[in-house]
């Protein structure tokens, strides 16, 4: 049998850390993800599932809508196993699809508050930063890649990008942290 | 442009891909070939209000059906595609 080393979706065998002014922008391998639809005429789950928009946390996992009837579940912690035999029995009768290995998960702090995550937005996406408070999920673009962005607290934000990507989505992620810093 | 999509608000047009006119929902059934080919061939080029096709691609992934103004660019309104042919389908029905 061979032997596998595990790497991380940057490429390394530990997750990078990079830091610029007031930004912290960290790999998260650690993260698993599952999608969860509903099915025709099926009846919602006891799971804490989010309205359009948002994200909400539960007993182990956090939830963000991705579309009408359709969630994906963040599974911290659990990136390394089958997430279904978890999830499964908190979801009956829903279609769930384990997306792990799609995505990569990067987080940026702020050691200032929400100013230096807003000031990152505004720069990142055309959102609406009034839609993008505490609590708010949604999936847009980030120099023409899809991510959905979630804003865990005022000084945090978490950055869901393609897997096969990540390197990309890591370059543009920190050159728009640099400018940031360069702006001062 | 933005776009006010039914459950998200107000979204950048970039997020979104354009199908075209939103009688496409209205495929013709059964074997009439002539149906079929005005269907697929004909379209009405309005000067005004348009009813269209987006998806909501870099978004939720909905089919949108937008009306608008193709003189102002004024987007009048903004359905999900999804309730427009249940919609009619009960109409029908």
């Amino acid at each position: 049998m061979l032997d596998l080393i595990p790497l991380c979706a940057l490429g390394a065998t530990t997750p990078q850390e990079f830091r610029q002014g007031a930004l912290t922008l960290t790999e998260m391998p650690e993260t698993g993800l599952v999608s969860l639809t509903l099915q025709r005429g099926a009846a919602r789950p006891a799971l804490d599932l989010p309205e359009p928009g948002f994200w909400a946390a539960g007993a182990g996992h956090a939830a963000f809508w991705t579309g009408p009837g359709q969630w994906f579940i963040e599974l911290p912690g659990r990136a390394q196993e089958d997430p279904i035999p978890f999830l499964a029995p908190q979801a009956p009768g829903c279609s769930l699809t384990e997306q792990t290995d799609g995505w990569v998960l990067f987080e940026l702090q702020s050691s200032q508050g929400a100013e230096a995550i807003e000031a990152f937005l505004e720069h990142a996406v055309n959102l609406d930063l009034c839609k993008m408070g505490p609590g708010r999920a949604t999936r847009s673009v980030i120099e023409h890649m899809g991510v959905y962005l979630l804003r865990r607290s005022d000084d945090r934000l978490a950055i869901w990008g393609m897997r096969s990507a990540a390197e990309s989505l890591w370059h543009a992620l920190t050159t728009l942290a640099r400018r940031q810093s360069a702006r001062g | 442009m933005l776009i006010p999509h039914p459950l998200l608000g107000l979204r950048d047009a970039q997020e979104f891909t354009y199908l075209g006119d939103a009688s496409l929902i209205d495929r013709p059934e059964g074997s009439d070939e002539a149906a079929l080919a005005d269907y697929v061939y004909l379209r009405d080029n309005p000067a005004g209000l348009h009813r269209e096709l987006w998806f909501h691609e870099q978004g939720d992934r909905s089919w949108l059906v937008v009306t608008r103004n193709t003189l102002t660019h004024e987007i009048v309104s903004a359905e999900l595609a999804r309730d427009v042919a249940l919609a009619r389908k009960e109409g029908v029905a």
